[in-house]
């Protein structure tokens, strides 16, 4: 592992260009944070992963600025650390000693930020552009807001309650004024049969006297 | 059968659930582990317990005598005990309906959360992002995401209270569900009122038992509990402690509203009340010490989760600065780092000495936060670091909409019962103080309603109750007389009251309500000028101070904790 990063600082410097140097205003700090993102699945920064990110950074160059073919030798890199962190800068394909500006870098990574990431299996927060500041992505919004779905349904759940209460109240008091007419009507047969047959509804069920009618059944 | 014969509890057991759904409310979730935290964690139990038994328990079952004595709601009670009295019932009316206007407004908050929790990311979990998608909205950046929802989403707050914005057309709507849904618990009185407090009262105990186990396997949550619970005795040398135990008593059961007088109106003659007192009495104050528990459980967590973050955010810094490999600092030498580095790259490190080393356990545990401000801030901080965050934001919030809707009723009856007394009250009369409460209480869903909800807490009720409870206890006591009293519990019970109720009732209690009244008195007057605390869009974060003119009024948060008065929802 440590040979390889003195290989890496020696391969940096040999290709060291005097532009690239930490706070140029022509490039960006770029850093990595493998292990917070993958874990145990991270893997081993070394000179594959460099030019896999030079490359990436040649693609984004590409696409933002068409018809230009930016090849890997025009990412130069620099000033690399045990963090994972560096800077770089970027040449123009067309004359080596130009630099493209910042503006420029910016509006490439920001376009293609997204492959950059899945690239490396980070993330926006994990593989940091210092300075660039990642384009969000906005939380859906939902044509209708589902609170008011709920909110619906709650309210209609209680109107619906409201109204059976009224109409089950309504439809007892007409029950109770039909029934009072009805219930005259059968207390008064009720009174017929009492007097027919001879039998007090009403008033304490004599036991002496039903006792006397079994023995003279008997 | 007779036509105007009262309505009864269909069983004693609806009653007992009425005066536990009604005591046992958002106070016992949002105040009492706050005092807990600031008197002294386990030692507080003792001035509370010796609070209940004194003042607490005598007073609840004074109310609960008069009103089955009586059989009428608190103006025809009083009014019966004594002509000249009657007022006291009145007083209590009154208060209910200040209560009633600007209580449910909680309820709609309640609701207002239930409804956006069923969403795949809970919305006071991440900040929203602005309009250039480069970074989350200003406001929530400098704050918090679960302060910009309640602040800015729930409730569009205005910087003064003079700034009168328009209705905040959601909070409205919810307010309009919550008094649709009061209207239809106490429409048909104690029938309907009696079905609805076997849920509200037991299902809040269901939800608290599951947060309980909930909160035990969180990460650190073990600390919170510990810190709660070890008793730093000295507290109790401090008067404030004896006071704050007393008043929390006080609000707690809800003495003084006339609600207790309403429902035990509609009990049987000889309903066992005195065994009915003390249980309700206990089962609210053992709630409260149940709440506080999963409370502190939850703080132990956020303040663990809090500051495992900043040791994270910490370590990150110390990677960058000095471009050291990604494994040689984890969690645990983070410390031993700092001073590392600070020995080695004096100058380097002094650069970013600012923001390391501030990472504190026990300062985090130490921020206690009470009322709406811990239910709707705190616990829904916690609830977006749980994993299946969307289900325990559920669970959360019905149980605070059930406590808030079981206190509800009994004001709401307190209200009703007295005026359906005078027969020429009408069919509509519930309907109609519903309407009421409505049109009024949507003042409280204003961009400054939050401010005037906030005064109509501190100061609608307090001082009235604290006057009327000691009018009642000293009219019961020596203008009633406390033979005639006894001899009217004895009608009802069988048997005399103790000599332990006789102690409270004529010495005991009074003095210790005049005390209190006493206290609130010299407190408000050496208060000066009241001060309120208001969220200003452009500072974000609390301005402390701010003066007002004679009309506004309020009290800061930073006086609260040392001096009450004390809000009523308790």
């Amino acid at each position: 592992m440590l040979d390889k990063i003195l290989f890496l600082l020696c391969l940096a410097s040999a290709l060291a260009d005097e532009r690239c140097m930490p706070d140029t205003p022509h490039g960006f700090q770029v850093r990595l944070s493998i292990k917070t993102a993958l874990g145990d699945e991270a893997y081993v920064w070394n000179e594959n992963e460099m030019f896999l990110f030079r490359a990436s950074l040649a693609f984004a160059m590409r696409n933002h600025m068409n018809g230009q073919q930016f090849e890997v030798s025009n990412i130069i890199v620099c000033n690399e650390t045990m963090r994972v962190s560096f800077w770089f800068i970027v040449t123009s394909p067309l004359d080596t000693s130009q630099l493209i500006d910042q503006e420029n870098v910016e509006a490439a990574i920001r376009q293609s930020r997204n492959r950059i990431n899945s690239a490396f299996l980070l993330t926006d927060k994990t593989l940091e552009f210092v300075d660039i500041l990642p384009t969000l992505a906005t939380l859906y919004t939902h044509p209708t807001p589902p609170w008011l779905i709920v909110f619906g349904v709650v309210m209609g759940a209680v109107g619906a309650g409201i109204i059976i209460m009224l109409v089950s109240s309504v439809v007892q008091k007409k029950r109770k004024t039909n029934g009072k007419p009805q219930d005259k009507d059968d207390d008064e047969e009720t009174r017929v049969k009492t007097v027919e047959n001879g039998d007090a509804h009403d008033g304490v069920h004599n036991m002496s006297f039903s006792e006397d009618e079994r023995f003279t059944k008997m | 059968m007779e036509k105007d014969a009262r309505p009864n509890w269909d069983s004693p057991m609806q009653f007992v659930l009425a005066c536990v759904s009604y005591a046992v409310g958002l106070g016992n979730v949002w105040r009492f582990p706050y005092l807990c935290q600031m008197h002294g964690g386990g030692g507080f139990l003792i001035p509370y317990f010796i609070m209940l038994l004194v003042e607490g328990v005598p007073l609840f079952y004074m109310e609960l005598a008069i009103g089955q004595k009586m059989r009428l709601g608190s103006i025809g009670a009083w009014t019966a005990i004594s002509p000249y009295l009657g007022g006291v019932g009145l007083a209590s009316v009154v208060t209910s309906l200040y209560l009633c206007l600007y209580y449910n407004i909680i309820n709609a908050w309640s609701f207002w959360y239930l409804f956006h929790s069923f969403q795949s990311v809970l919305p006071w979990a991440v900040c929203p992002i602005n309009a250039n998608r480069t970074a989350p909205i200003e406001e929530c950046e400098r704050a918090s995401p679960t302060q910009y929802f309640f602040y800015r989403e729930t409730l569009n707050i205005s910087s003064t209270i003079e700034e009168n914005g328009g209705i905040h057309t959601g909070q409205a709507l919810c307010f309009l569900l919550t008094w649709v849904i009061t209207y239809l618990c106490v429409v048909r009185g104690v029938q309907s009122t009696g079905k609805v407090v076997y849920f509200t009262a037991t299902f809040p105990y269901v939800v608290l038992f599951i947060y309980l186990i909930r909160g035990f396997t969180l990460h650190g949550a073990v600390n919170g509990v510990k810190y709660m619970f070890t008793p730093k005795m000295d507290q109790l040398a401090n008067p404030t402690t004896w006071i704050n135990a007393a008043t929390q008593i006080f609000f707690s059961l809800g003495l003084g509203f006339g609600s207790l007088i309403a429902f035990s109106s509609y009990n049987q003659y000889n309903n066992n009340f005195e065994r009915q007192a003390i249980t309700v009495s206990l089962i609210n104050s053992g709630t409260s010490i149940f709440a506080s528990i999963v409370t502190f459980a939850i703080y132990g967590f956020k303040a663990t989760i809090n500051y495992e973050n900043c040791l994270e955010r910490t370590r990150i810094l110390l990677l960058n600065t000095f471009n050291l490999a990604e494994d040689t600092i984890n969690m645990d030498n983070v410390f031993e780092w700092i001073e590392k580095l600070n020995a080695t790259y004096p100058e380097q490190f002094n650069e970013i000495a600012n923001d390391t080393g501030n990472c504190d356990l026990e300062k985090e545990l130490a921020t206690a936060v009470e009322g709406p401000g811990l239910a709707f801030i705190v616990y829904s901080e916690a609830i977006t670091n749980m994993p299946l965050s969307q289900l325990w934001s559920v669970l959360y919030f019905i149980m605070l909409l059930l406590l808030g809707v079981g206190s509800m009723l009994g004001n709401i009856t307190a209200i009703i019962t007295p005026l359906q007394d005078f027969k020429a009250a009408s069919l509509f009369l519930a309907g109609l103080v519903c309407l009421f409460c409505l049109l009024l209480g949507l003042g409280f869903t204003t961009t400054s309603g939050n401010y005037w909800f906030t005064i109509f807490n501190d100061y609608g009720a307090t001082f009235s109750l604290l006057f009327i409870v000691l009018i009642e206890v000293i009219t019961v006591s020596y203008i009633y007389g406390i033979k005639r009293f006894e001899k009217d519990i004895e009608d009802m019970l069988g048997h005399r009251p103790n000599w332990y109720w006789k102690i409270m009732w004529v010495a005991i209690s009074p003095l210790l309500l005049i005390v209190l009244f006493v206290f609130y008195i010299v407190n408000y007057i050496m208060g000066g000028t009241p001060t309120y605390q208001a969220w200003d869009k452009e500072e974000v974060s609390f301005k402390t101070d701010k003066q007002t003119n004679r009309l506004t009024e309020g009290q800061t948060y930073a006086d609260r904790h040392l001096t009450p008065p004390r809000s009523v929802v308790e």
